[in-house]
């Protein structure tokens, strides 16, 4: 299994790339006033806006530095009926991705504590890698804000 | 030559391959680099239509050079670019297609010529003189059924939309025409798609 690599704050992610549809650098997102925290704004991807999310935002607090390293990830995700919206999400150091089998991550003992998205951990000589598991990146309150006012419209 | 070079970071401070990729990694975004980007991908990519399905709207290819030929493969049929490998002869296999093995990464592969396969001429363009081209092995397959063929240069992984698709001329050369699924603008020239899949078949017919 293939997964792409990158970092928050100091720590490596891993998605799975299977739901990752492309990476692009970064550029500027229209900020939309009022969002929940994490949210940055949204993006124009070939004319549809996508909503732009922070990792270091959501998982820190702290923006993503803006160098080279840091790209936006175009995902795919799931809306529960089948379909799926379009997802950005910006992130450091991504120029990597690794080849695992999914039996190597393991649990990381500390489920209760974490927020829902972080998934178990693999272990390799630089520390461990964590699986971010992008169905449960946004909660509930704000997959509603992102994506059931463009159903209504 | 001791102060530090501006086009090559770390050089001279006898940095390794890794710090001066770190440097370059983590180097500041340029004065309007996010503006152009977001300006590139504010375009709509072919018709309007095409951005709403997800997967529709653009493909991938991977594009190489054989002699001074630019061709491009659909990336599902690519399994590997290795550095190139010295290939072994097998007795009683003379024939322009097939070339013998290579060892890739302790599996035996059968080594093929694309550019016999395709007719297209096999020398080494002189029109990159001046630049440092890196010749690749290629792999590609389907089912666990792989080959090989060395290619001269790979630029990488090429995406487009449907609006640089340009349709076969009716009066291509020999080269490949047959092989050949569409004609895709890059980089102010044309390069030819070629259908992955009649090319694994002539491939796998040719080495039986």
């Amino acid at each position: 299994m293939l997964f792409l690599m990158f970092r928050i704050g100091r720590d490596r992610y891993v998605l799975d790339v299977d739901a990752v549809e492309q990476v692009l650098p970064l550029m500027d997102a229209k900020v939309l006033p009022g969002v929940p925290a994490g949210v940055v704004g949204a993006i124009n991807y070939r004319g549809a806006p996508v909503p732009l999310i922070d990792l270091g935002r959501l998982a820190l607090g702290r923006d993503c530095a803006p160098v080279m390293s840091t790209r936006i990830i175009l995902v795919r995700y799931p809306d529960g009926t089948g379909g799926s919206h379009r997802l950005a999400l910006c992130a450091e150091r991504v120029v990597e991705t690794i080849a695992r089998p999914p039996e190597a991550f393991v649990a990381t003992g500390v489920e209760a504590g974490t927020p829902g998205y972080l998934g178990p951990v693999l272990a390799d000589a630089g520390g461990l890698i964590q699986w971010v598991r992008v169905e449960a990146l946004l909660s509930p309150e704000l997959r509603e804000v992102l994506f059931r006012t463009g159903e209504v419209a | 030559m001791s102060a530090p070079d501006k086009d090559n970071p770390g050089r001279a401070a006898g940095a390794s391959v890794e710090e001066i990729a770190e440097l370059l990694l983590d180097r500041p975004l340029p004065p309007g680099y996010r503006e152009e980007w977001t300006r590139h991908f504010a375009q709509i990519a072919g018709d309007s239509e095409a951005s709403h399905t997800p997967d529709g709207e653009e493909s991938a290819v991977v594009i190489f050079r054989i002699g001074e030929e630019w061709l491009a493969l659909p990336v599902d049929v690519f399994e590997e670019v290795a550095p190139p490998r010295t290939h072994h002869s097998l007795p009683h296999r003379r024939e322009a297609l097939v070339w013998g093995i290579v060892n890739v990464r302790g599996e035996l592969l059968v080594c093929v010529s694309l550019a016999a396969l395709l007719g297209v001429e096999a020398k080494a363009g002189e029109r990159n003189a001046g630049l440092k081209t890196f010749a690749r092995l290629v792999v590609v397959g389907r089912e666990g059924a792989r080959v090989a063929f060395p290619v001269d240069e790979v630029h990488g992984i090429h995406r487009y939309g449907r609006q640089d698709v340009v349709a076969v001329p009716a009066t291509v050369g020999r080269s490949g025409a047959s092989f050949t699924a569409a004609m895709i603008r890059w980089d102010k020239r044309l390069v030819a798609k070629l259908d992955g899949t009649m090319v694994l078949d002539a491939l796998d017919r040719g080495i039986a």
